[in-house]
């Protein structure tokens, strides 16, 4: 195991403090919504979250492909961090958009089709790790991960387009008018700035994260290696 | 990746010492009807997974039956999600079937070893797949009518089953070769194949829902279209990455 | 004109927080606590390949 780098470190320090403060900005910065109250700023973190997870699974597909296409096992280990580390993050999100939920909808869950495609990639995510739990050979295990983040990542937004067809009331922050949707609000200038701190801060800690599991997946393989050597 | 894929091939013959006559290679179509003549024929004899899958899809009609107090009114709106339901668990069982049976009578050393490219395995596997879940779905489907007196004999319907049943069975035999090689085989497939397989299914009940409602063709244009988009999708997805799922 | 009263929420957005910060601090700790296992295994395969290798030097 190398010693921790520098950057590392440096990247650890950035990552507190951006967290700190993106809760910050979020808690006591941004004005109060005037129709959800105060609960409305769990969606600060919600979209944070919900930004790296998403980015986490687009990354795993494509290190997928470039592990299947070159065979090498940094690039397995790259899948493997970002899957680990966005299925923490979007399981984030997904228990932070129930909260929210429950007072905006008065329920804790409805069969949206964002928060349906959520829980189905979320769980298509577990899978993966019970897909590879299930196999010795390394290489295999590799391999079929990589096949498999690759079938998820192109599923999942097909999963969104077919649960359209059924129903939304998913509110459209960004980029769309259909405030009308229940629970939608426009964003005052400060809360933008709250907004895409938050976007910022989570892409940081996101790559703090996935380096410390990158380096941990090289331990792990190490560790491997070694106990096939001794037990030669 | 080609080339040596055709070098092995190529060097098979001076290895192994066989006639010539034996090693030329065989066309991509006719070599996966053969797979699917192979697999079709052993099933004739015993009807095992047929017959299996076939009593299974009865059970759970029966027990949807009375799970959802199946009265006139709810059948309506519910006989999509039903028959869906019962085609899904049914497709598991036969893909776990019919990969265990490559697996543990060394047929897929056998198939692997055969000189053809392998996506020739992938789609003779999952072309008999889709048959056997065909047949499966055109014995529930009158039955289904005859106990609940809805008529589900319309082309548009059968299409619309037969794209969801094709998708279905081909990531199904994707990940059923996948899961066939792990350590716990048969409980796997129905977790890895429902959430990527979730497209096909939704789809397909609304497609099928909306069908029976007696809605206008082009109101269901929009799943259709992507029960298409899927299909061609994971199929050509499925042919580049069979190589990757079936190497030692 | 009637002035709506903002509903309070705060429970909900104090709840949404801590299970945030609990998740992440939980992560972040299974990190730590899985790479200190790591590296106390890593050591004790070492030192035993080490007398392996010592024992083979004298037979």
């Amino acid at each position: 195991m190398q010693p921790k780098p520098l950057i590392l470190k440096i990247l650890d320090v950035v990552s507190i403090i951006v967290l700190a403060v993106a809760a910050y900005l979020a808690l006591v910065f941004a004005p109060t919504e005037a129709v959800m109250g105060q609960v409305q700023r769990v969606f600060y973190f919600h979209i944070g979250t919900a930004w790296v997870g998403l980015l986490g699974f687009v990354i795993a597909a494509v290190a997928g492909i470039l592990y299947l296409v070159t065979k090498d096992v940094r690039w397995d280990r790259f899948e493997v961090a970002a899957v680990e580390v966005s299925t923490v993050f979007f399981f984030i999100t997904i228990v932070l958009g129930s909260i929210w939920a429950r007072p905006a909808w008065n329920t804790w869950w409805t069969w949206d089709p964002r928060l349906t495609t959520a829980a189905i990639t979320e769980l298509i995510y577990i899978d993966y790790f019970m897909l590879r739990q299930g196999i010795e050979d390394p290489e295999k295990r590799a391999r079929f991960g990589a096949v498999y983040t690759l079938l998820g990542g192109i599923s999942a937004p097909i999963t969104f387009m077919v649960i359209r067809l059924f129903r939304t009331i998913h509110p459209v922050v960004i980029g769309s008018q259909s405030a009308a949707a229940q629970g939608g609000f426009s964003m005052t200038s400060d809360m933008k700035v709250a907004f895409f701190f938050g976007l910022f801060a989570f892409t940081v800690i996101f790559i703090d994260l996935m380096w410390h599991r990158i380096r941990l997946g090289n331990l792990e393989d190490k560790v491997e290696q070694l106990k096939l050597k001794v037990s030669m | 990746m080609m080339d040596k894929k055709t070098a092995t091939i190529d060097s098979r013959p001076e290895t192994m010492n066989r006639p010539s006559s034996i090693v030329h290679r065989p066309s991509f179509v006719k070599a996966t009807l053969a797979i699917v003549q192979k697999d079709l024929s052993a099933e004739f004899r015993s009807f095992e997974l047929i017959s299996a899958m076939l009593v299974f899809s009865l059970l759970v009609i029966i027990i949807f039956n009375f799970a959802l107090e199946l009265d006139v009114k709810v059948r309506q709106s519910v006989t999509s999600g039903v028959l869906w339901a019962t085609f899904a668990f049914a497709g598991t069982l036969g893909l776990n079937r019919s990969m265990s049976v490559e697996k543990d009578r060394g047929c897929m050393d056998g198939l692997l070893l055969a000189p053809v490219d392998r996506s020739v395995i992938y789609f003779g596997k999952a072309i008999s797949n889709l048959i056997f879940m065909l047949i499966v779905e055109a014995i529930v489907l009158p039955v289904y009518s005859l106990l609940y007196n809805v008529n589900l004999f319309r082309l548009d319907l059968l299409g619309v089953i037969l794209l969801g049943s094709i998708g279905y069975a081909a990531v199904g035999t994707l990940l059923s070769t996948m899961s066939a090689q792990t350590r716990t085989r048969e409980v796997l497939l129905p977790i890895l194949l429902f959430p990527v397989a979730m497209p096909v299914l939704l789809a397909s009940v609304k497609a099928s829902g909306g069908l029976l409602a007696g809605v206008e063709l082009s109101e269901v244009l929009m799943p259709i279209n992507l029960l298409i988009v899927y299909d061609v999708i994971f199929i050509a997805i499925a042919f580049m990455v069979f190589d990757f799922v079936v190497e030692e | 004109m009637f002035l709506q009263a903002i509903p309070d929420t705060s429970n909900y957005m104090i709840a949404g927080y801590v299970f945030a910060f609990v998740v992440m601090g939980i992560y972040v700790f299974s990190i730590y606590l899985r790479n200190a296992n790591l590296k106390r295994d890593s050591e004790m395969l070492e030192s035993l390949e080490e007398e392996q290798s010592k024992k083979a030097k004298k037979k």
